[in-house]
């Protein structure tokens, strides 16, 4: 990831480097995570309410003995029709020396990327917030949105730890 | 290196402070009238395993401030030094520098150098005191009955290689520094390079000392047999031959240079027995004086009588020599008697009473403990021999933590699979139920001995204590004794590195405010000795700590009259509890001066909100003009805690038990409120606030009305309120796991856990919630 939130300008080797992604769904948008980042995946099981949490936030469960809070990405986005069932999904992420899981729509691939193959997304300020963004990238005429997962789960939108950054 | 040496540094750092700890102690321990040699003996191979793993780590500053440490030491061992109370200050204070060093290489704090140069100087005057000729120094070494004679200029040629390490590090320059204090030192030649002193250096020094003044530096700096040292005689007509010895290998142990020194001879008692019946082991080592020696200082020698006069005619030498027997502590060895040079030395006698120094101090340590030889180098691994007497690893909190969790994992995993058979009721067979019991009964014994683990004695604590005592009395010219009982009571690890800070706070105030000054306590009639008792034993499920002493007692008074002076609410009716509680508030202090030791009011508070992070309280008792006692109460571990479960709605929390006084279900009307917002109920004669746990978490409740739910009583470090919930549902011991860890922290939540069907419980923060109470009381009123 380190490599990745580099310039994507460096022309030469690098861009033929493929890094593995996960992808998966939120609505009918595709989303490519760094597959390092990704634990494991698991079913949904209703968690712990936590008091006074915004409503991204489902709560907390135990898994296999650690306290891991769940977040889920559809309310956080506002995306996708919300609700649970036996198919719905958690990604476990490992970010930031942190465990934290992210609810979506599903889980679609894992599909290879070269750097050269992920355009610089468009600057639209207003609507999704661009910072967490790597870029576009397109695989079988799919738009995949390659997200800086780390820098969002760890960013101050997601309530997710004290003090963090903006 | 081809060793990466930093995988090594963390137990270099532990076991250091180990040593530092021991040293401490030791010093502590120690009669300085009558020392006992087993201990100065500790004291030394304490010092000397830092050294020598400092320098193996290359942490010179250490290496080199030890060594220093370690001459003195050495020197004091060998009884050449009388032991002084200011000699032990000074080992007091460079072990704290010592320790600053090693905090600094972990990346804490800083050293301050000048206090470095100011220890290293002050143990290297003092190691250069006139050590034979202090009367101090009679009463303890039998030695001190020869004084030491002026030298006269001497001239020595030393020639040294240093090792890599030193030559990188301060260690050359050191040398030279020490050298040039010891007398005019010429450069005759050193490495080109002078980035890496790493080369040959050749130096000739002009000074008073002896070569043992300096040996040990030049051994340090310089591998063995990489330095020798040559001594140009003034005179250059005698001595000669005696000194063709030390030419030769100086770099050696000193043991065995010794050894080989030593005459051949069959039996010491054979020509002296009232000396060789002192020695109950005989061991025969004796030191010739070299041919210089006139045979009229021989006779001098033996006028001298004191269980000196043993002479061995030596076969090598044409003059009878005198060779004396020094018994002293079960270290037999033989020693010339410096009396023999003449009142007006003459260099030639001076040179061969200077040769015979260095070689005569061969410690032969009683043979149970063949290994403290510590001056022979092969016996470097000594002191761990010594100290391996306890078989324990070292294992790091980690794993033992890790091992906490797994077996945290298996008590949940063992309850789950409880209440799986228990919902089969008659169905389960018999022998399924059974092997349940029985492994529901071995995870509880597997959890004990694994919680054990952490469990540390309360003396880790305890034994910085007659330092600070030691310290402070002095400071304050008070005189106070520390007594200390159950100082092996087990205590969580985590508990015992918490704890210290605030019970030196207790001890400090005690020390400050509680123990009056000698004059003071003799006119009430007291032990002009204060008394500070630290006291520590288990009750129910705590552990108890007691700082008391027998001081002046709280002035409830001045208490008072302080509180309303900063506005606080009280009453005389206020009991002598509530009372003495005050002290604990912020800010409050009833010292007349502020001294460095106490008297801001910071800190009381500090200690009772440290104690309360823990899970504990602190408790006071006090009767004016006979003593204080402060009572810390904590739970034994942090890991596991009694809980109450309750439901609220959907969901289930746990209410830590040592919190919980009551629960009832109120009836309708029991609840009154104020100002239509805040709402009461009076439980035993007292209004309490009522919380509405659902409220307060936002949940939908299950009941109805308050008469459906259940009030629970709460006291939270003496804030009480009623907390209303759904119901209970049963009392555990849970294991506490952190919120934070990948999470945030939750207001009114303290921590996590499992429960035995694997879902994740909540542990209610009973303290914030009794705050918000409070608050939301005030708010209304």
């Amino acid at each position: 990831m380190e490599a990745m939130t580099q310039s994507g300008s460096a022309a030469g080797e690098e861009d033929l480097v493929a890094s593995e992604y996960l992808t998966f769904t939120l609505g009918s948008e595709e989303y490519a995570i760094d597959i390092l980042k990704v634990q494991e995946i698991r079913g949904y099981e209703p968690p712990t309410l936590i008091a006074n949490a915004p409503a991204f936030i489902k709560g907390v469960i135990n898994l296999r003995g650690t306290i891991v809070p769940i977040v889920d990405l559809r309310i956080k986005f506002n995306l996708g029709k919300i609700e649970y069932t036996p198919f719905t999904v958690v990604i476990i992420l490992n970010v930031a020396g942190r465990v934290i899981g992210a609810v979506v729509d599903s889980v679609s691939d894992v599909i290879s990327l070269t750097r050269s193959q992920i355009r610089p997304a468009p600057d639209f300020s207003a609507t999704f917030d661009t910072k967490y963004i790597i870029g576009l990238a397109t695989v079988d005429s799919r738009m995949m949105i390659v997200t800086d997962i780390e820098r969002l789960m760890t960013s101050a939108d997601m309530e997710l730890i004290d003090g963090a950054a903006a | 290196m081809a060793i990466d040496m930093s995988q090594f540094y963390q137990v270099f750092f532990d076991e250091s402070a180990e040593h530092l700890a021991a040293m401490e102690g030791l010093l502590l321990d120690l009669d300085i009238e009558n020392p006992d040699p087993e201990q100065l003996n500790a004291i030394f191979r304490a010092a000397h395993s830092i050294k020598g793993s400092a320098g193996t780590f290359g942490f010179t500053d250490l290496a080199e401030t030890t060594h220093i440490l370690e001459n003195l030491l050495d020197r004091i061992r060998k009884q050449e030094l009388g032991l002084r109370a200011e000699m032990v200050d000074a080992f007091l204070q460079s072990g704290d520098i010592l320790r600053d060093m090693l905090e600094a290489h972990q990346g804490r704090g800083e050293v301050d150098a000048a206090a470095v140069e100011a220890i290293c100087a002050r143990l290297r005057q003092l190691s250069t005191d006139k050590p034979l000729a202090a009367p101090s120094a009679a009463a303890s070494t039998p030695l001190s009955a020869a004084p030491a004679a002026k030298p006269g200029a001497r001239v020595f040629d030393i020639q040294f290689v240093p090792t890599e390490v030193s030559a990188r590090g301060e260690g050359v320059k050191n040398l030279l520094a020490e050298l040039r204090s010891l007398g005019e030192l010429e450069i005759l030649s050193q490495p080109d390079d002078g980035v890496h002193n790493v080369g040959y250096w050749q130096l000739r020094l002009r000074g008073e000392c002896g070569q043992e003044a300096f040996a040990d530096q030049i051994d340090f700096v310089a591998d063995n047999g990489a330095w020798r040292v040559l001594e140009n005689q003034p005179a250059g007509d005698a001595g000669d031959g005696a000194f063709g010895f030390f030419d030769d290998s100086p770099g050696a142990p000193e043991a065995d240079a010794a050894y080989g020194f030593f005459a051949p001879l069959e039996t010491p008692s054979e020509p002296s027995p009232p000396a060789a019946k002192a020695e109950d082991d005989g061991y025969g080592f004796f030191e010739p004086l070299p041919v210089a020696a006139e045979a009229a200082d021989v006779t001098t020698s033996a006028e001298d009588g004191d269980g000196y006069g043993f002479f061995e005619p030596l076969p090598a030498a044409p003059d009878e020599p005198p060779v004396a027997a020094e018994e002293g502590d079960g270290f037999g060895f033989f020693e010339p008697l410096p009396e023999a040079a003449p009142p007006a030395p003459s260099p030639e006698e001076l040179a061969v009473e200077r040769i015979a120094e260095p070689a005569a101090p061969v410690a032969v340590v009683a043979p149970e403990k063949p290994a403290a030889e510590p001056r022979a180098r092969a016996a470097k691994a000594a002191p761990a021999a010594a100290a391996g007497g306890d078989s324990s690893i070292r294992v790091s909190v980690e794993k033992v933590d890790q091992l906490i969790n797994l077996v945290g994992e298996l008590v949940i995993t063992q309850a789950m699979l409880l209440q799986t058979a228990g919902q089969m009721q008659e169905n389960a067979p018999e022998r399924l139920v059974n092997g349940l019991a029985q492994l529901e009964r071995n995870t509880r014994d597997l959890q004990e001995s694994v919680m054990s683990i952490r469990m540390l004695p309360i003396s880790f604590v305890f034994s910085r204590f007659p330092r600070v005592v030691r310290d402070l009395s002095g400071k304050l010219g008070k005189q106070v004794e520390l007594k200390t009982s159950g100082e092996t009571t087990e205590l969580d690890k985590g508990l015992i590195e918490r704890i210290a800070d605030p019970l030196t706070h207790l001890i400090r105030n005690s020390l400050d405010h509680g123990i009056e000054l000698p004059e003071k306590r003799i006119a009430a009639g007291k032990n002009p000795v204060g008394t500070i008792t630290l006291k520590a034993y288990h009750q129910g499920g705590n552990i108890v700590i007691e700082v008391g002493d027998d001081g002046g007692g709280l002035p409830r008074n001045k208490i008072l009259a302080k509180a309303r002076e900063r506005g606080l609410q009280v009453s005389d009716q206020m009991t002598d509890q509530e009372v003495f509680n005050l002290i604990f508030e912020a800010g409050f202090s009833t010292a007349e001066q502020v001294t460095d030791v106490s008297g801001r009011g910071v800190g009381m508070d500090v200690v009772r909100r440290n104690i309360q992070s823990m899970g504990g309280r602190v408790e006071i008792d006090s009767m004016l003009g006979v003593g204080t006692r402060m009572t810390v109460r904590l739970p034994l571990t942090l890991a596991i805690l009694d809980g109450m479960s309750i439901a609220v709605g959907d969901q289930t929390y746990i209410l830590p038990l040592s919190y919980v006084i009551e629960s009832f279900q109120p009836q309708a009307g029991d609840i009154k409120t104020l100002s239509n917002q805040a709402r009461v109920i009076q439980v035993r004669g007292e209004y309490l606030p009522v919380v509405a746990l659902h409220e307060v978490f936002n949940i939908k409740q299950r009941a109805g009305d308050f008469t459906q739910g259940i009030m629970v009583v709460i006291d939270a470090d003496g804030i009480k309120a009623a907390l209303y919930v759904d119901a209970l549902v049963g009392q555990h011991q849970v294991v506490i796991k952190s919120l934070e860890a990948n999470y945030r922290r939750v207001q009114g939540i303290s921590g996590a856990t499992i429960m035995g069907d694997g879902h994740v419980a909540l542990i209610l923060d009973v303290s914030a919630i009794a705050g918000m109470a409070k608050s939301s009381v005030q708010k209304a009123g």
